[in-house]
């Protein structure tokens, strides 16, 4: 690993217990790492997806599948993505008045329903409330997004009762029959 | 450097070349502007390729640099494939003969032009091309041409849906028969069996046959063979004898270098191989290399295509491999060519759309959302059409002097046209897998636009006649004594069938004839079979 001035910063924000992504970047900083979202960030956009995908909570495995997604998105998807995740997060927790994982389950399926975050148009005539161009962001862009990014992965298969599907090798002759 | 032969593209032909030539004991230099793909980074090719991403990507994207005109354009983007194995690194696998009649469309139909060459003379080729590859087929298409040597693999048998076209096509008089398949339906060659790891276009196991698997690496361990990659031929130079003395070449730091050699053989695809002789317009060529007949570039065909799908009551049970199994070539074949187009059906064994585009699309959230994707998926069934392109002049390759890649060469222009005759051929295309697809019982049948396969066909047509062709019987450029064109550049006319399997047929035919020349002693040696 390359040492620099931030990667050092980093290292000491580690040791002393804090997230080291969300140390800020100097205005002036080249871009010698690629920006992340913060570790709490990440659960408030797992917690909202948790609640657009299914039914319930997520096992473990599911949830990897959307932080895998989500650090995909931040890392390949240029500032875009990084800009969407973080406006996403920012309007959750203004309208949850505090971290939005922090909520049980319940009540954050009602604070979506109340708020209708979770559809992903916009009617013309349709008011958005106090924040308009960030909920107008959410719905139509992370909550595709998201809902995308769960159903390809594995538990989106799992689903259709699939355990292997393209990406995943096995037993050649399960194509034949109408066995899944 | 020098070489006795100097191959321009480590794809299906020129792997295939080298490694006839090097098991001759004649010394070859591959010159490759793609990298090497090693077969152990495929697994993370996968995880690329299931996002969307292309892992056979160009490093030095500029060198895909290209231009389409016309009224339907041509577009290259991911239809090729820079580095070691060439196109084979992405194909289908689909491997299959042409028919006798795909040779002689001017003779019984009055169109087009003939080939130079037979079905019955490029026979023991193929036999040949199908044992190296491993094609695994079996001989139960009623229409096909005499074979003088079964499959080397079983078949893979047919899948769930092919049941279900089956029964359907029986009633209709439709014959559906294996789809022969350069990919190991059990361990052949030491490459491992397919593991229906469903992602054909990147094989992680090796079970497909691709030239930088099955060719390259036996080439360089004779010892004669030397690939350089990364390497990008700029233009060949002629001496005054009028013979190439030289391909100009240069890595990414666009430093020239030279490799000189006795036979210079060009193959890089249909495209590549057309610009390269623009490309060394000379004093002696002002229109292009071996380019007397002004035919360079021109002839360009590819296969149109559509697919028509529908929705079955029951699921189907898609996805679950990544390649076809069935296939029809009854209106590739048996026909009046001279009116009706011939036309190849691939029954699909993935159709409709993956789980996340059911959820996507749905604008459902929450348990609905999961039970909409759970009882809507797997319930699509789709047939494929290939359609023939007839030759057609104004179809044609040039160089665009306004776009230039990583070197400030001029790239590839594509003007492109779809006629009447291939058109009326994907309506009647159209019209027979509505009416399979109806006798299963589907509803809301529907096709989609046209588009073509990653197959480009034509540049650099063989013929008998210097006047009207660019390269002889034996793939030797008319106007140039030791330079030879190979892959499907030559080809005279499409068909309806996938071209690899000739390129290579081809590309052992003209090793044969290199040899000879090279080696006239030993010209019997080895890999290539005599004509059957």
């Amino acid at each position: 690993m390359r040492l620099t001035r931030r990667s050092l910063i980093l290292g000491v924000a580690a040791a002393l217990g804090f997230d080291p992504s969300a140390v800020p970047r100097s205005p002036g900083g080249r871009a010698d790492a690629a920006p992340a979202l913060s570790r709490s960030q990440l659960e408030d956009l797992v917690a909202f997806a948790e609640i657009l995908v299914g039914d319930g909570p997520l096992s473990p495995a599911e949830r990897d599948y959307l932080v895998e997604h989500i650090e995909r998105r931040t890392t390949q998807g240029g500032g875009y993505y990084l800009e969407l995740y973080r406006t996403s997060v920012g309007l959750l927790e203004r309208l949850a008045g505090t971290r939005f994982s922090g909520l049980d389950f319940s009540r954050r399926l009602a604070l979506i329903t109340h708020n209708r975050l979770s559809s992903s148009t916009v009617r013309p005539e349709e008011t958005l409330g106090r924040f308009p161009r960030e909920v107008r962001e959410v719905r139509t862009r992370a909550v595709p997004d998201l809902i995308g990014g769960y159903y390809a992965s594995p538990a989106g298969w799992a689903v259709v009762g699939y355990s292997a599907f393209p990406g995943t090798c096995g037993d050649l002759a399960r194509y034949t029959s109408s066995e899944r | 450097m020098e070489a006795e032969v100097a191959i321009v593209g480590a794809g299906a032909a020129g792997g295939i070349l080298a490694l006839a030539l090097a098991r001759r004991g004649i010394r070859v230099v591959v010159l490759e502007s793609g990298p090497r793909h090693d077969l152990a980074q495929r697994p993370e090719y996968v995880r690329r390729y299931v996002r969307g991403e292309n892992p056979w990507a160009t490093p030095l994207a500029s060198l895909d640099r290209y231009t389409v005109g016309g009224p339907v354009p041509y577009h290259l983007g991911g239809k090729r494939a820079r580095g070691v194995g060439g196109s084979t690194l992405h194909w289908e696998g689909y491997a299959l003969r042409l028919h006798a009649n795909d040779f002689r469309l001017k003779s019984l139909y009055g169109i087009a032009d003939d080939w130079p060459i037979s079905y019955q003379d490029l026979e023991g080729y193929y036999a040949e091309a199908e044992r190296m590859l491993g094609v695994a087929g079996v001989a139960d298409e009623p229409w096909a041409a005499p074979r003088s040597a079964a499959f080397p693999l079983p078949p893979f048998p047919f899948s769930y849906s092919d049941g279900l076209f089956t029964r359907a096509c029986q009633p209709l008089g439709i014959a559906l028969h294996h789809l022969p398949q350069a990919r190991n339906s059990v361990a052949y060659a030491g490459r491992p069996q397919c593991r229906a790891c469903g992602t054909c276009q990147v094989c992680p196991t090796g079970a497909k046959a691709s030239v930088d698997l099955t060719h390259v690496p036996q080439a360089e361990a004779t010892g004669n063979a030397q690939v350089l990659t990364e390497a990008t031929v700029l233009r060949l130079e002629l001496d005054r004898s009028g013979r190439v003395s030289a391909a100009v070449y240069a890595r990414p730091d666009k430093l020239q270098q030279r490799l000189n050699a006795r036979v210079f053989v060009l193959a890089g695809g249909a495209v590549e191989n057309a610009r390269l002789l623009l490309l060394s317009a000379s004093r002696e060529f002002p229109g292009g290399l071996a380019n007397r007949s002004g035919l360079v570039g021109k002839f360009f065909m590819s296969h149109p295509s559509i697919e028509v799908s529908g929705r079955a009551r029951e699921k189907v049970y898609p996805y679950r491999i990544g390649f076809s199994t069935a296939m029809s070539r009854q209106f590739a074949i048996e026909r009046d060519r001279a009116t009706r187009g011939a036309f190849l059906l691939e029954f699909l064994n993935s159709a409709g759309p993956t789980p996340d585009r059911i959820a996507v699309a749905s604008g459902q959230w929450g348990e609905p959302l999961r039970t909409r994707v759970r009882e809507e998926f797997g319930h699509w069934l789709g047939i494929r059409v290939y359609a023939e392109q007839l030759p057609d002049r104004v179809n044609a390759i040039s160089l665009n002097l306004n776009v230039r890649d990583h070197f400030g060469s001029p790239a590839p222009h594509i003007h492109y046209i779809v006629g009447k005759y291939e058109r009326r051929a994907l309506d009647e295309a159209k019209e027979v897998a509505g009416k399979i697809l109806a006798a299963i019982g589907l509803t809301d049948v529907r096709s989609t636009g046209l588009s073509f396969a990653a197959h480009q066909i034509g540049t650099h047509r063989m013929g008998a006649d210097p006047g009207t062709s660019v390269v002889d019987v034996d793939l030797k450029a008319h106007d140039v004594p030791n330079l030879y064109l190979v892959g499907s550049g030559c080809f005279v006319t499409a068909s309806a069938s996938p071209p690899t399997l000739t390129i290579a047929a081809l590309a052992v035919r003209a090793a044969q004839h290199i040899a000879a020349r090279l080696r006239p002693a030993s010209s019997g040696e080895s890999t290539a079979h005599p004509a059957g």
